[in-house]
């Protein structure tokens, strides 16, 4: 039972502190007012690092991200820095001592309070330098920096102690983009496989496969030209031509069909020997053409009495 | 609280009347500042069915599906849509494909709409294959696509590339050339291609209709089919090109570096002597084809090139739809029995 009463009494009291806490930052106020040294002391570690800690955060943060704005960031640091170096030779104390400490974030102004309340007593912190001693050691590494040269194609933030991380980051980053590149056109060369852009002028070859084709078309519109001559003249939707259109048709259409079964054997003939193996070159090559379809046929005819027969001996077996 | 309720329903009301009544307004043509509201466009189902059968000649009209068998990278797609420009007029131009859509799905549709021939595209990572199709169940030819252009290349490569407006409205011819080497395989792509076009009668035909060619052209040598597509182009023969172009063109010729009208026609063009007109090229036309060409005159034949370029190899061909047993292998496998390969030569060229 005493325990039990025992841990709410744990449990609110750090709420206790933590409004004695609060009360404790106007307990803070009052003691600046008190100007007493000791406590400061004990205060000033303690906050320094947090705050530091959070600005080494950010920059690691922001250095890990984008390499630019360091490199910004870099260039805007030394002007005040320069105005510091100009100041302090009839510089007010505190005031440069605000300026120094305006980039490490807005809580600045408290610990300036602090140091300027130092510097009045002549106490001097550890951690913290005397004015005229920092301003001298800074002016020296400052100057060393200053002078060094720089490479104006340097890669990367020009004070960074990670120099050959940054190159060795970007190197990485150029090998990782020439093997997305590479697989890229890899992939183009299988997609395009077989796609051959055509020459701009005629070789041989299309010149031959041309002059096939329009050996092809002349045939044609000969053959067009043949038929067609010889029902000039003829309406066919006058009753009369029409049946004198029939009439011719047949006639060609028996007469080609006693030539077919020579000519047939003759084109055989001529694919033995040297007779040109093109289908335009003969005569026969129109197969549209009602006698040649015929002539299909006629072959077709034998065929199928062959098929019905093997078929029927096939139904035998079953 | 229920006349509350009451109110907000009666509220409601008034609003949904007010809300109406500038629709009814609106379906009125009387106003036309105000903005129509959009309806959803239905395409009326056409009416005007394609005949299957040839109005002339009473043959039956073959029909063509060009699809793809997977799923295409860029360039084969644009072959695709070469492919079927080339088969204007009687095929789907804007087929729509869907992955899940598979040969049975294609088969179904073209019974009713008469397709007799199938052109599937594929891709492999060797090479893109062409395959064609006599579709209820006819013999299937696999081609390996060696080489290929597309239209856009060809065009490219041209110094004036020529498409007039109505190149696509007929169908092409087609010629096939040295497939006569007595091979049974070679007779059936013969025959298979000769009915991939609708058949042209030759007392029949206008010869403005005859705008393009199909080329096939069987290498014996390399065992390569060589496929082009050319326009068919009709010019007078012995007649300069100025005055060509000036009878065509209907523009008044430009005349500052003549002396006199008369050298305008005298003095010769540039171009007209120089190609010389090859005999073999020239026809004498039925009748009038266009403002030049006259019937009584001579003509030279002028080809130019369009479409697609493409060098095939045959590498297989199946006896059913790209299924069953293979009756000829570029790898040297031939079960071909001489009743199968007749009774598909009967199939293929059956128009019915």
């Amino acid at each position: 039972m005493a325990e039990e009463i025992h841990l709410p009494e744990a449990a609110t009291e750090p709420r206790k502190r933590k409004i004695g806490k609060k009360k404790g930052s106007k307990a803070k106020k009052k003691a600046k007012m008190l100007h007493s040294s000791e406590e400061i002391r004990a205060m000033k570690p303690k906050k320094f690092n947090n705050k530091m800690k959070k600005l080494f955060l950010k920059r690691a943060k922001d250095y890990n991200s984008e390499s630019e704005e360091e490199s910004k960031q870099e260039d805007v640091k030394p002007k005040p820095l320069g105005n510091n170096e100009e100041e302090p030779i009839g510089g007010a104390a505190s005031s440069s001592g605000e300026e120094s400490e305006e980039g490490g974030g807005g809580g600045g102004r408290n610990r300036g309070d602090g140091v300027s309340d130092d510097e009045e007593h002549g106490e001097i912190l550890p951690g913290i330098m005397k004015f005229s001693e920092g301003c001298n050691a800074f002016r020296l590494a400052f100057k060393s920096i200053i002078k060094k040269s720089v490479s104006l194609n340097a890669v990367g933030p020009v004070m960074s102690a990670h120099k050959k991380l940054v190159a060795e980051k970007l190197a990485e980053e150029q090998t990782e983009r020439k093997a997305k590149g590479e697989a890229k056109k890899e992939k183009h060369t299988v997609i395009e496989k077989g796609h051959v852009m055509p020459a701009n002028y005629l070789d041989t070859h299309e010149k031959f496969l041309i002059g096939v084709a329009t050996k092809g078309v002349v045939k044609l519109f000969n053959a067009v030209n043949k038929a067609q001559n010889a029902q000039k003249g003829l309406n066919p939707s006058k009753f009369k031509d029409a049946k004198v259109i029939k009439k011719r048709r047949k006639e060609a259409f028996f007469s080609e069909l006693g030539k077919t079964s020579s000519k047939a054997h003759a084109s055989k003939g001529a694919v033995d020997g040297e007779g040109p193996a093109w289908a335009p070159l003969r005569d026969n090559y129109m197969l549209t053409n009602p006698k040649l379809k015929d002539w299909d046929k006629k072959q077709d005819s034998i065929v199928e009495d062959d098929i019905g027969r093997v078929a029927g001996d096939s139904s035998d077996d079953d | 609280m229920r006349l509350i309720n009451n109110l907000i329903c009666l509220a409601r009301s008034v609003i949904t009347f007010l809300r109406l009544k500038p629709h009814a307004e609106t379906e009125l043509p009387k106003n036309p500042k105000r903005p129509k509201k959009k309806k959803v466009f239905v395409k009326p189902v056409s009416t005007k069915k394609q005949a299957n059968v040839d109005h002339i000649t009473g043959d039956k009209i073959p029909r063509s599906f060009v699809f793809s068998r997977c799923k295409l990278p860029g360039p084969l797609r644009q072959l695709q849509a070469d492919l079927r420009k080339l088969m204007l007029p009687y095929t789907a131009l804007k087929l729509k494909e869907k992955r899940r859509n598979n040969l049975r799905d294609f088969l179904n549709v073209a019974g009713p709409m008469g397709v007799t021939h199938f052109l599937m595209l594929s891709k492999t990572p060797t090479a893109p294959y062409l395959r064609v199709a006599r579709t209820p169940q006819g013999p299937t030819l696999t081609f390996k696509i060696q080489e290929y252009s597309l239209a856009v290349d060809i065009a490219r490569s041209q110094k004036r590339p020529r498409c007039p407006a109505d190149l696509f409205k007929n169908a092409p011819l087609i010629v096939l050339s040295g497939f006569g080497t007595g091979e049974q395989h070679l007779k059936l792509t013969t025959i298979l291609f000769q009915n991939i076009f609708p058949a042209i009668d030759v007392n029949t035909v206008k010869l403005s209709s005859c705008q393009r060619i199909v080329l096939l052209n069987y290498n014996k040598d390399t065992k390569l089919i060589d496929f082009r597509h050319y326009s068919i182009r009709l010019q007078p023969v012995g007649v300069s090109q100025r005055l060509r172009r000036f009878v065509q063109n209907h523009q008044v010729p430009d005349l500052r570096n003549l002396q006199d009208v008369s050298d305008f026609v005298t003095k010769a063009g540039y171009g007209s002597e120089s190609e010389a007109d090859d005999e073999a090229a020239t026809v004498t036309l039925a009748n009038d084809l266009g403002r030049v060409n006259r019937a009584s005159s001579k003509s030279a034949v002028k080809l130019q090139e369009i479409g697609p370029r493409m060098t095939l190899q045959l590498m297989k061909i199946e006896e059913g739809l790209c299924t069953g047993g293979v009756i000829f292998s570029e790898y040297g496998t031939l079960i071909l029995s001489c009743r199968t390969f007749l009774v598909l030569l009967t199939v293929c060229s059956m128009t019915s």
